[in-house]
C-alpha cells in the first residue's frame, strides 16, 4: 500500500513520554498539516519518523515497508526526506552544491531552481551568506531535488517574516500536487491549514483532532478546543 | 643557522603532514586525533618487524602503512558506531585512549629497546653551497604540499568532498539527506591513517626512535594545526614547516637548543590564551 502510516506511535525522551499513541496516514500527493501548542510533541513525532529518535511503542511503515529499526540512511533511500526546524543549509556550500548533494542529476538541480527563480542568480553564493528566506528556499529546493516520496517539514516559518512564509506556502502545495506526500508541522495554524488537505492537532503528545483541514479553518472555536484537548477526534 | 633550519625541514614536513591530517579530522569527523602519530609509529615499528622476516624494505614499509590505515579505520569505526552524536571532547578522549593503547601495545609487541629504522631515502638530494638538503627533506616538504593541495581539491571540487563538507557542518541533516555518515567518517580515518603512517615511516629513521618520543610528535603537529585554527590546511602546512625550521635553527645554538622542545608548548599556550581572551573578558565582566 502506497502510504506513510503511523499506528499507535509513542515516543519517550529523557523526561518521559512526549508522544502517546498517535496514528496517522499520509497519502501520496496529499498535504497533512500537524498543528498544536509548544511542547506538544510535534517535532518529536517527525523525528521518530525520520529515525532521529526511536519510538517506544507502535508501528510505522512507508509504502508497506516497516520503518522499525531502519537507519536514517535507509529511510531516506526509501524516499523519505525530513526538512528540520531552522534554516538547515550547509553554510559553506554554495546554493548549487546544496542542491547537488541530493539531486540525482543536473536536471534535478535545474528543476529545483525553477521553484525559486530568485535563487538562480545566487547559485554560486555560499548559502550561509543568504537571507533567512533565501536559506529556507534552498532547504526546500534541496528537499525537492531529492525527488522524495514523502516530505516531513518542521516549522518552516520559524524566524521568517510572514510575507516570506506566504511566498513558500504555494510552493509546498505545488510539491504535494506533484505527487509527494507531505506531513507539515506548523505553528501558524491558520496559514498552514489554507493549503492542507487534512489536519491533525496534537496536544500534550496526544491526538486531539484528525480530519479534513477545512472545518478547523472555518471554525476557529473548533481549533481552540482541539488545542485545549477538548475537541472530538 | 641555515643548515639547521633546512635540517629541521624534514621534521617540519612531518609536522605539516600530521597537522593537515589533524585539521581534516577536526573539520570532517569532529575529533582532535591525539593518536594520529602513534598510528604512524605503530606502522613504522611493524615495518621493522616485517623487514626482519626478509621482506624487502619497501614492501615491509608498505605493509606497515596498510596495517596503520586499518588500525586507524578501526578506531574510526568504534567512534562512528558508538559515539556518532557525541561531542568533540568525548570523541577526542577515545583518541587519547587509542594513543595510550598503541604505545602500550608497541612495548608488548616490539619490546622496550628502540628499533633501528632503515631509511627508505638515504643520502642527500642536493647541496646549496655548504648546505646539504636530504632526500627525506625534499620528499617530506613535497608530501606536505601534495597532501594539503590534494585534500583541498578533493574537498572543493569533488562530489565526495561536498558530502564530507556537508557532513562536517550538519551531520544529522546530511544523514537525513542520504549522506552515508558512518562510511565517510571511517574513510576519513583510513585516509588520514594511511597518510600519517606513510609520513612517519619516511621520517622515522631521522627522528628519535622510541615509541613514546615518536608518538609525542603529536605535540608540535598540534601546534602547527592550531596555527590554522584546525580549519585551514594552508596555515597548517606553513605552521608545520616554520616550526620545524625554527626548531632546527635553535638546535644550532648550544645554549638555546633545549628551547626547541618548548616552542610547540609555547605556541599552544599563546594561541589558546589569544583565542580565549574575549571569553575571559566576558566572564570577568
Amino acid at each position: 500500500m502506497n502510504e506513510l502510516i503511523l499506528d499507535d506511535v509513542s515516543v519517550s525522551r529523557g523526561s518521559g513520554p512526549v508522544v502517546s499513541g498517535v496514528s496517522l496516514v499520509v497519502k501520496p500527493g496529499s498535504l497533512l498539516t500537524l498543528v498544536g501548542p509548544n511542547g506538544a510533541g510535534k517535532t518529536s513525532l517527525l523525528e521518530s519518523i525520520s529515525g532521529i529518535v526511536s519510538t517506544s511503542k507502535g508501528d510505522m511503515s512507508l509504502d508497506g515497508v516497516p520503518l522499525g529499526k531502519l537507519s536514517r540512511i535507509k529511510r531516506s533511500r526509501l524516499g523519505l526526506v525530513h526538512v528540520e526546524q531552522g534554516r538547515t543549509v550547509f553554510p559553506s556550500l554554495t546554493v548549487q552544491e546544496n542542491l547537488e548533494l541530493t539531486a540525482k542529476s543536473p536536471a534535478g538541480v535545474d528543476e529545483a531552481l525553477e521553484l525559486f527563480p530568485e535563487l538562480h542568480k545566487r547559485r554560486g553564493s555560499a548559502s550561509g551568506l543568504l537571507s533567512g528566506g533565501e536559506q529556507q528556499m534552498v532547504v526546500l529546493a534541496r528537499a525537492f531535488a531529492a525527488r522524495p516520496k514523502y516530505l516531513l517539514i518542521d516549522e518552516m516559518s520559524l524566524g521568517l517574516a510572514p510575507v516570506v512564509f506566504l511566498r513558500l506556502l504555494p510552493i509546498i502545495r505545488h510539491i504535494a500536487d506533484s505527487g509527494v506526500g507531505i506531513l507539515m508541522v506548523e505553528q501558524f495554524a491558520q496559514l498552514a491549514l489554507k493549503i492542507a488537505d487534512e489536519a491533525i492537532v496534537v496536544t500534550g503528545g496526544r491526538l486531539t483532532y484528525g480530519g479534513p483541514a477545512e472545518p478547523l479553518m472555518a471554525d476557529p472555536a473548533l481549533l481552540h478546543r482541539a488545542y485545549l484537548g477538548i475537541a472530538e477526534v | 643557522m641555515l643548515q639547521g633550519a633546512l635540517a629541521g625541514l624534514a621534521a617540519g614536513g612531518l609536522y605539516a603532514v600530521i597537522a593537515v591530517c589533524l585539521t581534516l579530522m577536526a573539520r570532517l569527523v569532529r575529533v582532535v586525533n591525539f593518536s594520529q602519530v602513534a598510528i604512524g609509529m605503530f606502522a613504522a615499528y611493524l615495518a621493522v618487524i616485517f623487514a626482519e622476516q626478509h621482506l624487502p624494505q619497501w614492501a615491509a614499509t608498505a605493509a606497515g602503512v596498510c596495517v596503520g590505515a586499518v588500525v586507524s579505520g578501526l578506531i574510526g569505526w568504534i567512534i562512528a558506531q558508538w559515539l556518532p552524536e557525541a561531542g568533540i571532547g568525548a570523541r577526542s578522549a577515545v583518541s587519547v585512549a587509542s594513543l595510550l593503547l598503541l604505545v602500550s601495545l608497541s612495548f608488548i609487541l616490539f619490546g622496550s629497546k628502540p628499533k633501528t629504522f632503515k631509511s627508505l631515502l638515504p643520502g642527500p638530494a642536493f647541496s646549496v653551497g655548504n648546505v646539504v638538503v636530504t632526500q627525506v627533506t625534499v620528499v617530506m616538504v613535497a608530501l606536505a604540499l601534495v597532501v594539503a593541495v590534494g585534500c583541498h581539491v578533493l574537498l572543493t571540487k569533488s562530489k565526495i568532498g561536498t558530502k564530507l563538507r556537508a557532513l562536517s557542518e550538519r551531520p544529522t541533516t546530511a544523514e537525513l539527506l542520504g549522506v552515508p555518515a558512518k562510511g565517510l567518517s571511517i574513510a576519513v580515518w583510513v585516509g588520514t591513517g594511511l597518510i600519517s603512517a606513510a609520513a612517519v615511516s619516511i621520517v622515522a629513521p631521522t627522528q628519535t626512535n622510541d615509541p613514546i618520543s615518536l608518538s609525542f610528535i603529536i605535540v608540535p603537529a598540534s601546534a602547527a594545526a592550531l596555527l590554522g585554527g584546525f580549519r585551514r590546511l594552508d596555515l597548517a602546512v606553513v605552521g608545520g614547516l616554520a616550526l620545524g625550521m625554527l626548531q632546527g635553527a635553535l638546535a644550532q645554538f648550544e645554549q638555546m637548543s633545549v628551547l626547541r622542545y618548548w616552542v610547540p608548548f609555547l605556541i599552544i599556550v599563546v594561541f589558546l590564551l589569544w583565542t580565549q581572551r574575549k571569553e575571559v573578558w566576558d566572564v570577568a565582566r
